[in-house]
């Protein structure tokens, strides 16, 4: 297992190394740079800026450098916010967009395998339907309208919480629930689905004629299988989850590492934009290889072709 | 030898049969989809939606940019059926005109992903071996990219014009639907019922073109059902962004980001909107359940 | 007294495309250490009919509509869950089809074997682990490295037979009363199945248990069981011991089993068949469920139900025709 994920963790050298290249040179080719809206500059802080920057210097020189850079961990110092460095403001953002996103998390664990294994248990019957009617819902109603309308009646009407900002427990269940509610709703199916093809199962009926009662069969024997789908959604949702979601983060005005982001991409501050890139892309990969990890521990088999492999 | 070719031949005259059951089995799941209310229901609703859109021009009573600045924001009256925007213009009329636009990027979209899709996983998985490898190792990389991420960029730095967003969002749809496409055609490759045929001496093109795509085919109808709804979804969060359609064109990501700055004065202007974006997504949803069901025989079994 | 009393089971199927009596009014008695064998067709109902009384048939769409099945003074149909389950995998075992799909794939060969005995016998973890072990070892299943490795092996390590070895051993460890076994050769390689055949003989022998074989091959039934019944279109039809039915059979349905067997013919002989097809389940059958392929059927075989009825001692047959001396 070590060796494997030793060898999946030298993987994820290249592929940061294509993505940081694609994304550095699609938006050095772009027109437009960093310093287009600022009208009143003079050309000669214009021009002190760009060799600040090195942006005067050729394309490729450019490339290298950053890459020297990123050899040493550094994502360089921020265009916009020029008293910052990317790493502060990732250490910034970060923290609270992963805050939100443990929470988020953890609605969505919850409510989703809660509600899918109860589902998947009595099929057809009001247990299942009810909450996978909500489970469409919460897919078909996204989480810029979801937003709003908690807001508009849990901040605005009731007067029970606070609209934005993000200063106590009380401002972090709305965001919570919104970024939830989509995951929560995915996985419900998920679970359902899958604990209803593995509940199917001869080593189901096995199990039931071992004479265990209906809890064991369904935590010892299905839950195993029945989570996996769940896991390898996992993986993707929560690197999602706790970068922060964009739209969340502004519709609640939470200072977290997506909102950060989105201005980064407007301002076109070019070192922000690329260490954010990494940054996401670097979770997402770390989150696949848990997530095989964690498959490789849930399924004697999976584990045996990871030996095999290595 | 020859009575190998004999059984060939046979076989090849029970041909026409074969192929009719080959279009029952098609007959059977639209007849399972028909006793799927929610699908159905699912599917007329978007089969309305598809025909309001189309007839926007002639059905809207405004114009989408017809200003009334002294109307202003109204509350839902017999002139303006939805209210009114802030601007004073008709909701009706915008809301018309948005699901224009918003169907037209879920469908343009999807299938720039479907054609980039399929195409690439049918290679992949046809060709096999170091192809299917590199092209593969490919796909796994842009899995990595954080593709919101891509689309935000891509959008911020290429303009902001329709093109591109079909593009854009095309571009970070087609992933799953190639490796949906390469794994069935991987399987078929090596499923008993082609190896039959090809003993049984059919031609390349036959198989390809009454055993392979047919069984593909399911797959992708019932994938792309459900990448309708998911681009439609991307559109409308790069709108809520400031990054999709521009003024004074609209979508429904549009008006509901101008209905969420001022909801708590206009409720309405969020409320419509909304419920028109989510009523479609949940008909997407249901048909493309429904055809899952439909054509998945395995499931229909009970 | 008998060990095992089933009067009158009838199992329907309530689905889509109507009603399929699956089961359909069978009865049977199993006598303490006896072996019987059911024999039918797939789809005759042999496996639901086993699966109904212990709880074992998915509800819905299955539902036990009428009869009784009493176990030790217990009726297992109207008895509730924690009663039944008291019973199962304790004091009635069974051994399934195949056991690729049969052990849970997620879990150690040994937790599996273990599993009875935590839950019915309450043992601690030690003593149940070293019953498994020994109960691993008396089936056959060993390993070079010692029967503790095998305890840690998971399914998918082990071939068809090892694998049906472990389900005798999680079957038989709570030492049960009743062995149900459900076809446990059918999957497996044909050198392999006089041997898994054999052991169940021997551990059945060994722990005094009764068993219901439920088998498609008559080759098997001829070297393991007692008595006999034989079951068409979810009813029995005959009932006998081993020995009268392999050499006088009286069911015209049971004398074309014997005659479809290869082993009937002679060599470069056309093998027989059955004409026909086993009849559909969803409407009801009034007369004999086999008339319809039944070479010596006449008007009455359809019209007046056929029951089973003792033709010669210990010898019932449900032939309305038979019972009538005509055949």
């Amino acid at each position: 297992m070590t060796r494997f994920i030793m060898r999946r963790l030298a993987e994820i050298v290249p592929v940061l190394f294509v993505i940081v290249t694609l994304v550095f040179f699609m938006i050095r080719l772009a027109p437009g740079g960093p310093f287009d809206t600022e009208k009143s500059v003079p050309p000669e802080v214009l021009e002190n800026l760009e060799a600040y920057y090195h942006l005067d210097q050729p394309l490729y020189r450019q490339y290298l450098m950053y890459l020297g850079r990123l050899v040493h961990g550094d994502l360089g110092p921020s265009f916009k916010n020029s008293n910052f460095s990317v790493n502060e403001l990732i250490g910034l953002g970060f923290p609270v967009s992963l805050e939100l996103g443990l929470y988020a998390l953890a609605v969505a664990l919850v409510i989703g395998l809660a509600s899918g294994i109860s589902a998947s248990l009595k099929p057809n019957s009001a247990r299942d339907y009810v909450p996978m009617s909500l489970a469409m819902a919460g897919i078909c109603i996204p989480n810029f309208v979801l937003g709003p309308l908690l807001v508009l009646v849990f901040a605005l009407w009731l007067g029970w919480l606070p609209s934005s900002g993000w200063d106590g427990p009380l401002y972090k269940i709305l965001p919570a629930l919104t970024l939830g509610a989509a995951y929560a709703a995915y996985i419900a199916r998920l679970t359902r689905g899958s604990m209803l093809e593995v509940l199917s199962q001869d080593f189901i009926r096995t199990a039931r004629a071992k004479g265990l009662s209906e809890a064991r069969v369904v935590l010892r024997h299905a839950l195993r299988g029945g989570i996996q789908p769940v896991v390898s959604f996992l993986g993707p949702a929560a690197a999602g989850l706790l970068s922060g979601s964009f739209v969340i983060e502004t519709i609640f005005q939470i200072p977290g590492l997506g909102r950060l982001f989105v201005q980064a991409a407007f301002n076109r501050d070019y070192t922000m934009i690329l260490g954010t890139v990494l940054f996401y892309a670097s979770l997402i990969l770390v989150f696949n290889l848990a997530v095989d990890v964690i498959e490789a521990f849930l399924d004697p088999r999976i584990r045996e072709e990871h030996r095999n492999h290595a | 030898m020859p009575d190998a070719m004999q059984n060939g031949e046979i076989l090849e005259q029970g041909g026409p049969s074969g192929a009719e059951k080959g279009t029952s089995l098609w007959k059977d799941a639209f007849h399972r989809l028909g006793k799927n209310r929610l699908a159905l229901c699912g599917g007329i609703f978007l089969a309305f939606m598809v025909a309001l859109s189309l007839a926007t021009p002639w059905l809207a009573p405004y114009a989408y940019d017809a200003q009334d600045l002294k109307l202003g924001a109204a509350s839902p009256s017999a002139g303006h059926w939805l209210g009114t925007d802030t601007l004073g213009r008709d909701q009706f009329t915008r809301i018309l005109y948005g699901g224009r636009i918003s169907l037209m990027v879920g469908f343009a979209a999807t299938a720039v992903s479907l054609l980039v899709g399929v195409l690439y996983g049918a290679i992949a998985g046809y060709v096999g071996g170091r192809t299917d490898s590199v092209l593969m190792r490919i796909v796994d990389i842009l899995y990595a990219l954080p593709f919101t991420i891509f689309v935000v960029i891509l959008m911020v730095f290429f303009g902001r014009n329709m093109m591109l967003l079909f593009l854009a969002i095309g571009a970070v749809q087609w992933l799953t639907m190639a490796r949906i496409v390469r794994g069935q055609v991987l399987s078929l490759k090596q499923a008993d019922f082609i190896d039959a045929a090809v003993v049984l001496g059919y031609s390349r093109r036959r198989i390809i073109l009454r055993h392979i795509i047919p069984n593909v085919l399911g797959p992708v109808i019932v994938y792309t059902t459900l990448t309708i709804p998911n681009v439609m979804l991307l559109e409308a969060f790069l709108s809520f962004l400031g990054l999709g359609v521009q003024a004074p064109m609209s979508s429904w990501g549009v008006l509901i980001k101008e209905g969420a700055d001022v909801m708590e004065e206009y409720p309405w202007l969020l409320l419509f909107p909304s419920i028109a974006l989510s009523a479609t997504l949940f008909a997407l949803n249901f048909l493309g359940d429904g055809l899952r069901d439909a054509l998945d025989p395995r499931a229909a079994k009970d | 007294m008998p060990l095992l009393d089933i009067d009158n089971l009838r199992t329907w199927f309530y689905t889509r495309n109507g009603v399929v009596r699956a089961v359909d009014g069978v009865s049977l008695q199993v006598e303490p250490g006896e072996t019987l064998g059911i024999v039918g067709e797939s789809g005759s109902g042999k496996s639901v009919a086993n699966l109904s009384y212990l709880g074992l048939v998915p509800s819905p769409p299955g539902r036990i509509v009428s009869g009784t099945a009493m176990f030790d003074g217990i009726d297992l149909i109207k008895a509730p869950g924690p009663v039944l389950r008291s019973i199962r995998g304790k004091r009635i075992s069974m051994i399934f089809q195949d056991p690729m799909t049969a052990l849970n794939p997620y879990m150690t060969v040994g937790k599996q074997v273990m599993e009875p005995l935590l839950v019915h016998d309450g043992l601690g973890r030690a003593e149940a682990a070293d019953r498994a072990v020994q109960m691993l070892e008396s089936v056959g299943l060993q390993d070079a490295a010692g029967p503790e490795a095998r305890m840690r092996a998971y399914p998918h390590q082990l071939s068809g037979g090892m694998r049906q070895r472990v389900m005798i051993a999680m079957a038989l460890v709570t030492h049960p009363q009743l062995l149900i076994a459900d076809e446990p050769t059918t999957a497996l390689d044909v050198t392999v199945q006089a041997q898994i055949l054999e052991l169940i003989k021997q551990m059945q022998q060994r722990l005094g248990t009764a068993m219901i074989l439920i088998t498609h091959n008559l080759g098997v039934i001829a070297g393991t069981c007692d008595r006999v019944l034989v079951m068409y279109a979810g009813r029995f039809l005959e009932s006998a011991t081993t020995r009268d039915l392999f050499y006088s059979p009286r069911h015209p349905y049971t004398r074309a089993l014997m005659d479809s067997m290869p082993s009937a013919r002679k060599p470069g002989e056309d093998l027989y068949t059955i004409p026909g097809l086993p009849p559909e389940l969803t409407s009801e059958i009034v007369g004999c469920p086999f008339a319809p392929r039944c070479a010596h059927a006449k008007d009455v075989c359809r019209r007046r139900p056929a029951l089973l009825q003792e033709v010669a001692p210990n010898h019932a047959t449900a032939c309305t025709r038979v019972q009538a001396g005509e055949l």
